[in-house]
Formats: C-alpha cells, sequence, structure tokens
C-alpha cells in the first residue's frame, strides 16, 4: 500500500512540473491561436541554460529560475516579433510547419553544440529528502513541483488582474478591437509567446534538476505539453493543473506496473486518445 | 510549342535516369537512391496532404513499419526480401486502416498532432519489442548492389508517381479534392469522405513502406531511432509543399531541388539536413507558403511582388 | 399519390436552444414547395436535416417511401438528394467544369465512373444555368451571382430527383431573378421536385405550389400562396411584436 502512495505522490509531484511545462504551450495556443510544435524544444534549450549556469557558474538551479526565464523569453520574443509574426494570419497549417522547422533546426543545433550525452544538475542537496506519512519525498521535487505551481497561479493572476493581462486577453479575442484601443498586436504577440517561452525555460530548468537531459528530450515533452494542454481545455489556465497531476500520476503507475521505458508511449498514447475522444479537453467548453 | 519541349525533356529524363547507375560515381548513386527514396515519401505524403487535404506530420512512422516489417521477415523468419517487402507494405496499410478510422476524423492542426503523436509513439512501442531487437535494432543480410537498389528506388518513384498521375484523373482523386477544398459539401454532393479518406491514407502509407523496406535492405540495418526519424516528416512535407502539394511532378520537383540543394550544401545528406530543411521551411512558408507551382504560375504576372504579397496577406 | 418527401415530427435540438419543432409537412412529386419564414427561424436547419448535413434529435424523414433519417449525407445524394447551401461552397482550387463535374461523378446512383464523361455532363449543366462561357475559370474568380449559378450547376449534375435550394436568388437584381425562375420552372418540367427556401416573395408567389412558414422553428402555415402571404399570422412574424 504504501508503495501505491509512493507512486501516486511521484506522480502529483512529477504532475505539478508537467503543469509548468504544459502551461507554456496552453498559454500561445489559447490567447494567440499560435500551436508551437517546438516548445519541447524551448523547454530543453532552458534546460541546458540552468545546465551551463550550474556548471561553468556554480549557480544553483532554483536561483537561476530568473536567468533562464529572461533568457527563453528575449529568445522566445524575438522569434515571434521578427519571424511568427510574419504568418500569424495564414493558415493553421503554415504556423505548425514553420515551429515543426525550428524544432527540428533546435534540436539538431542543439545536438552539435552540447553533444547528444546526457546531463544533469546535481545541486549539494540533491540527494536529501524527507518523509511524509510513510512516503519519501526528494527534497529537489518537492522545491520543483511547489516552484511549478507558484508560476502557474502567478500566470493565472497575472492573465486575469492585471492591465497587461487584459491587453493580452483582448489582442486574442478581437484584434482589430485591441487595435483600436492603442493596443499593438505585435508587441503583445511577442511579449505573450516570449512568456510562453519563459515558462518553458523554467519548466527546462526544473526539469533539469529532477531528471537527465540531451537534446531529444524535446519532442516526448512537446507531446506531453499538448495532451495536458487538451485534457486540461484551453479556456482556463488553470486547467493545465489538471492535466498535468493526471499525466503524471498515469506515467509513475506506467513506470511501475508495465515498465519505465514505456512512459514516453503512454504520453503519446494518451494524446491521441484524448485528441480523439475530446479534443477540446476535460474542462473545455463543447463546441 | 513549349508544351512540346516540356514532353521531351520529361521523356528524355524519364530514359535517362535508369542508365544513370552505369555512368556515375558511386557516391552519386547512393545519393540518388536516398533522394529517390525521400521524394517517394514525398509524392506519398501528396497523396494524403496535397490530394486530399490532410496534413500528416507523421508519415514517417509508415517508412518505419515498412522497415521494421521487413527486417523482421528477413531476420527472424528467414523470409526473401520481396515477402518482407510486402509484409512491411501490409503491417502499414493495416495500421494505416486501424488508427486511420479514428484519427481521420480529426480536422486541421488536430489531426496533424495525432499522427505526429503516433509517429513518436510506435518509435517508443518498437523499442520495447524484442522481435525488432529492441533499442539495438536489427541487421539485415547484406546485399552488396548499389546499382540494385537505385533501380529499385527508381521503380517505386516511378510507381508512387504514376499512382498520383492516375489520382489527379479519376473520380477517386477528385473525391479526394473535393474532400479537400470542402468536406462537408463533398459530403452533401456524394462523396463517401470516410472511405476516401481512409484509401488515401492506406496507399499514402503502403507507397511509405515500400521506401522504408528498400533502405532498410540497402544499408543492412534499422532501428528505432533512424526507421521512425522524426526529419523525415519535415523533408518529405516541405518537399512536397515546396514542388507544389497537389500536383503530380510537384513533390518530385521539389525533392530533387532540395536534396541536391542540401547535398552541395553538406558534407553528407543525413548531418546538415535538418539545419536547412528547417531553415528552407521557414522561408518557404513566409514567401511561397502555395510552392513552386504557385509560384511559377503568379510569378508571370506579379513578378517579385508575389513574395511581398504573401507577406502582405499573411502577417500581423 | 405517394409523396416523395414525407417530413414526420422532425425535432432538431442544439444543447437548450430548439432550432426546429415538430414539423411535419409532405412534398409530393413534382411539386414546388417554399419555404419561408423570418431570418433564425430554423429553414436552413431544416433543409440540413433532410439532406442529412445533420442529424435530427427526434423524428423521421422519408424520401421515395424508404426512411433515410439514420443515413449520411452521401448516402442521401446517392438517392436523389441534392441541395445548394446558402453560405455557397464552391470548389476553390477547381476551375467552374469540374466543380459540377464533382456533382456528375458523385450524384445519385453513385455518379459516373468516367471522367471525361462526367465533364461532358457538366458541360451541359453550365449550359443550362448559363454558365458555360466560364467553365474553364477558376471558381474563385467568379462573382456573386455566378457563384449561385455554380451552385445550382453542381447540385442539377447530380441528378437529383428531389432539390433543396437554400437563397439561390439573395442579391440578385430583377433581371437574374427572372432567369432562375425559369431555370427552376424548367426543371420541374423535367420531374425534379423542388424544396426552395426563399426572402424574393415574388419568386415565391410565381414559383410554390404550396407555402410552408416557419417561425422559431415551428410550423405556423401551410397553403396556397396567396392564403399563406395574406395570413395575419405570417405578416405578424415577419414584423414582429410591434405590429400589435
Amino acid at each position: 500500500m504504501s508503495l501505491f502512495l509512493q507512486i501516486i505522490a511521484n506522480g502529483i509531484l512529477l504532475g505539478g512540473l508537467y503543469a509548468l511545462m504544459a502551461l507554456g504551450l496552453a498559454l500561445v495556443w489559447g490567447v494567440l491561436n499560435i500551436v508551437n510544435l517546438a516548445h519541447g524544444a524551448f523547454i530543453m534549450l532552458g534546460a541546458y541554460v540552468a545546465f551551463y549556469l550550474f556548471t561553468l557558474l556554480h549557480l544553483d538551479p532554483f536561483a537561476a529560475l530568473p536567468l533562464c526565464m529572461a533568457s527563453l523569453f528575449v529568445f522566445g520574443y524575438c522569434l515571434q516579433r521578427y519571424v511568427l509574426n510574419l504568418i500569424v494570419r495564414a493558415p493553421m497549417f503554415n504556423t505548425l510547419l514553420i515551429t515543426f522547422g525550428f524544432d527540428v533546426v533546435l534540436t539538431y543545433l542543439a545536438q552539435i553544440t552540447f553533444s547528444a550525452d546526457f546531463r544533469v544538475v546535481n545541486p549539494s542537496y540533491a540527494g536529501a529528502n524527507f518523509t511524509l506519512f510513510g512516503v519519501t519525498l526528494p527534497l529537489v521535487r518537492v522545491l520543483a513541483f511547489a516552484m511549478a505551481l507558484a508560476l502557474t497561479l502567478a500566470v493565472w493572476l497575472i492573465l486575469a488582474r492585471t492591465p497587461v493581462g487584459r491587453a493580452v486577453r483582448a489582442c486574442a479575442q478581437n484584434l482589430l478591437a485591441a487595435r483600436l484601443y492603442g493596443v499593438d498586436p505585435r508587441t503583445v504577440y511577442g511579449l505573450t509567446f516570449g512568456l510562453g517561452a519563459a515558462l518553458a525555460g523554467a519548466a527546462g530548468d526544473l526539469y533539469a534538476v529532477v531528471s537527465q537531459i540531451n537534446p531529444y528530450i524535446g519532442d516526448p515533452l512537446t507531446a506531453k505539453s499538448f495532451a495536458i494542454s487538451i485534457i486540461g481545455g484551453l479556456e482556463n489556465p488553470l486547467g493545465v493543473v489538471v492535466g498535468g497531476l493526471f499525466l503524471g500520476i498515469l506515467e509513475s503507475l506506467t513506470s511501475l506496473y508495465v515498465g519505465s521505458t514505456y512512459t514516453d508511449v503512454v504520453s503519446f498514447g494518451v494524446l491521441v486518445l484524448v485528441l480523439i475522444a475530446r479534443p477540446q479537453g476535460l474542462l473545455g467548453k463543447t463546441t | 510549342m513549349k508544351r512540346a519541349i516540356a514532353w521531351l525533356a520529361l521523356s528524355a529524363t524519364v530514359v535517362m535516369l535508369p542508365l544513370v547507375p552505369w555512368i556515375a560515381p558511386p557516391a552519386l548513386i547512393q545519393f540518388g537512391t536516398t533522394t529517390l527514396l525521400i521524394a517517394t515519401l514525398a509524392q506519398a505524403w501528396n497523396i494524403i496532404g496535397g490530394y486530399t487535404g490532410y496534413a500528416s506530420f507523421g508519415n514517417s512512422v509508415f517508412y518505419g513499419i515498412g522497415g521494421y516489417g521487413t527486417a523482421i521477415a528477413m531476420v527472424q523468419f528467414d523470409l526473401p526480401f520481396g515477402v518482407g517487402i510486402l509484409l512491411g507494405g501490409a503491417l502499414a496499410v493495416l495500421f494505416a486502416l486501424l488508427l486511420g478510422l479514428p484519427v481521420l476524423r480529426l480536422r486541421g492542426h488536430y489531426f496533424a498532432i495525432a499522427t505526429l503523436a503516433l509517429a513518436e509513439a510506435m518509435a517508443g512501442v518498437v523499442s520495447n519489442l524484442d522481435i525488432a531487437g529492441r533499442n539495438i535494432g536489427l541487421i539485415l543480410p547484406l546485399r552488396k548492389d548499389d546499382v540494385l537498389f537505385y533501380e529499385l528506388s527508381l521503380a517505386l518513384l516511378a510507381l508512387a508517381t504514376l499512382i498520383v498521375y492516375w489520382i489527379s484523373r479519376s473520380r477517386f482523386g477528385f473525391g479526394l479534392i473535393a474532400i479537400r477544398e470542402d468536406e462537408d459539401a463533398a459530403a452533401v454532393m456524394g462523396v463517401n469522405t470516410t472511405l476516401f479518406k481512409s484509401l488515401a491514407f492506406m496507399l499514402a502509407g503502403f507507397l511509405s513502406a515500400l521506401a522504408g523496406g528498400v533502405h532498410a535492405y540497402w544499408i543492412t540495418f534499422i532501428d528505432p531511432v533512424s526507421a521512425f526519424d522524426i526529419t523525415l516528416n519535415v523533408m518529405m512535407i516541405i518537399m512536397a509543399i515546396f514542388g507544389g502539394a497537389g500536383t503530380v511532378l510537384g513533390p518530385l520537383v521539389g525533392a530533387v531541388l532540395l536534396a541536391s540543394i542540401s547535398e552541395v550544401l553538406a558534407t553528407e545528406i543525413s548531418a546538415m539536413a535538418s539545419l536547412f530543411f528547417g531553415l528552407v521551411i521557414v522561408v518557404a512558408v513566409i514567401f511561397m507558403p502555395r510552392g513552386l507551382a504557385d509560384l511559377a504560375r503568379r510569378f508571370r504576372s506579379l513578378g517579385w511582388r508575389y513574395f511581398r504579397e504573401n507577406l502582405r496577406l499573411h502577417r500581423l | 399519390m405517394k409523396p416523395i418527401l414525407a417530413v414526420d415530427h422532425i425535432t432538431k435540438r442544439f444543447g437548450g436552444l430548439v432550432a426546429v419543432n415538430d414539423v411535419s409537412f409532405d412534398l409530393q412529386e413534382g411539386e414546388i414547395l417554399g419555404l419561408i419564414g423570418p431570418n433564425g427561424a430554423g429553414k436552413t436547419t431544416l433543409v440540413s436535416l433532410i439532406s442529412g448535413t445533420i442529424a435530427p434529435s427526434t423524428g423521421k424523414v422519408v424520401f421515395q417511401g424508404a426512411p433515410i433519417a439514420h443515413l449520411p449525407a452521401f448516402r442521401r445524394s446517392r438517392l436523389g438528394i441534392g441541395r445548394t447551401f446558402q453560405l455557397m461552397k464552391p470548389f476553390l482550387g477547381l476551375n467552374v467544369l469540374d466543380n459540377v463535374a464533382v456533382g456528375a461523378l458523385f450524384g445519385t446512383g453513385g455518379g459516373r465512373s468516367q471522367l471525361h464523361r462526367a465533364r461532358d455532363e457538366a458541360a451541359y449543366w453550365l449550359e443550362f444555368v448559363g454558365l458555360d462561357h466560364r467553365a474553364q475559370q477558376r471558381a474563385d474568380e467568379l462573382g456573386g451571382p455566378d457563384r449561385k449559378r455554380l451552385e445550382l450547376a453542381k447540385a442539377l449534375a447530380m441528378n437529383p430527383r428531389l432539390l433543396l435550394l437554400d437563397e439561390v436568388m439573395a442579391g440578385l437584381h430583377h433581371g437574374e431573378i427572372d432567369e432562375v425562375v425559369t431555370v427552376i420552372q424548367k426543371l420541374r418540367s423535367r420531374g425534379i421536385s423542388v424544396l426552395l427556401i426563399e426572402h424574393v416573395m415574388k419568386a415565391i408567389q410565381s414559383l410554390s405550389d404550396r407555402v410552408l412558414v416557419l417561425h422559431h422553428g415551428n410550423k405556423i402555415a401551410e397553403g396556397p400562396p396567396q392564403a399563406v402571404l395574406s395570413d395575419p399570422r405570417v405578416v405578424d412574424a415577419y414584423l414582429g411584436s410591434r405590429h400589435k
């Protein structure tokens, strides 16, 4: 029984991180209607930023969060403002194709820059854990979980309560009206996509602490983010928490009862099933 | 007069191509074979993506299934190549039928994402199968005959192109085009959209699987990473679109052009291919999203403004 | 005489909204039935229920004596039901001739199997509606009235026994309306039954044998055009409650 509880606990901790991963994708998809197939590559880049900051500058990964987020934000902003903005009003397929291209290019560049070796970020407290109700909780995972949830909540608050958030949502709903109110859509799109990339960067940083990284982790993470976004629905940013927890627990159970090499298959499989069954998600409205 | 010249050029090329191995250096033959195979993939994609309008981002799954079907048949069951490749093709068709039915109900980007997820999932599934050699893969019997594989690949591309040509002039093809242009209107006009979509998907899968089988036997090796290489999707899609999706020769032209440029820019086709194709995608999608065919058609009246027009229409 | 189409207590709900509410009527063979009603009355929904684009919540549709409510749209087309769309849906990537050829390839009885025969038939129907001079132009190059003609030709090429026309005359001027009226009369002389949704009352009056009126999804009147159009309930529906 306690093994089962342990698995569930692992799943929950993983799920919180997954929620943060998916948040960037869901945000950009829900607000800008841009489906970013390179999202996982952004996560991967964030992970490598954290890795090099840790290895070269001995910067603690949690302290490195702002740097990871900032660097990915700038990257994402530029990508949107100067490249993606050129095809925003084209059929959705074009966006898919271009971000697919980004994904391939970024993965390749990462492979030749960082090599295909597995890396990990091991802060001094990496081995520490504490026990709660007979369940062992690794410290880093708990910290990552807490950080992930905090960021998710913060983003939700920003979107819902601040003027910037309102501008972003206005753009999403009615481009022309937003323009008439003095909002420059190009900048808003850039900021939003940048925010999505920043969140991916944060998720990558945290991911590097709890798991090994290499240039190829992008695609499975993109798929997981998609599955989570769709399960949680794109209407409410907090939906990713539901989706993330679901996927995290499912993966944890798979790891135990089926085999750890099947976890990626499960993620992709869930994505396909969710798409077939309910593309608008559990929390989304039925169109 | 122009048409006569075009026909002459085409016929000359068709006659010359099988003769290439006898006059070309080995490296060129190998480049030719690889290009012919990827061109086949582009043509196969053309059937489901170009004509039917269902842009699959995961056709590499059929390539991998074909390769593994061939490999398993030859390595685990000692069957000859001919049987193996047909087995791979049959498996691909079965996969397309069973998984196509639910997935083809999705529209637009949902379909694209689902096919991509399927491709990734299969790679994971295969890497867990003992019969497929798990992560290590399988080594196929050696058949050192580059000329043979060149001619096989050429024949395969010819088959694929003939099929696409037939499609462009048949009732089936018209049904596919109607589905692409407006699926609801097509249904109301009597097109059995479910059947036609499935057939197109199965056909694309079959041809892709044959290419996968030839490739596996040629390089005598298969493993999950190379067989289900996601980059293949990028290449086949951009080749088809660059040349002109929904045309008979577009994917061919796109494949030959892009493969050649990539070859010239890089030392070998696999290394920098991803970078090159990724960049081509970005540039092509921004400036010429409807491919060379459309560019050729409109350049006469618009000139360089064609590119500015595409930008103007689609930018924020 | 058995009706070619019998709609029996058909209802369609979209979530909480009742678009079509318990509507029943017959359409006799060779008849032209006008379907009128204010915007949002459910006319297009009713036509979509008959053509198979959407399925009814309850009720039956019987075509040529056989129930069809469970059949998908393409099967109904094969049986002989053709329709035009109010929001026209030409196949933009094809030229005009090929647009119509699709109808000939897949129409009643499964259509033709050979492309060139289908194109010959398409040419015939293009001439019938007066669009043959644009046969080789791409469909997206056509203007509004020509698109309407194309829409009609596409449906006709299917050789329907029952033709559902959804506002084919919207946006046309008097001369063009007269042309379309003539075309529809020619259809009747070939034995094709027609269900005609229209706002152009003069066309309704001159063409319809009977008229059916929908309001908020309910049938509120049915009968000869003169009687229906002077029915106070019908006038009320069009002018709204401020008329009271």
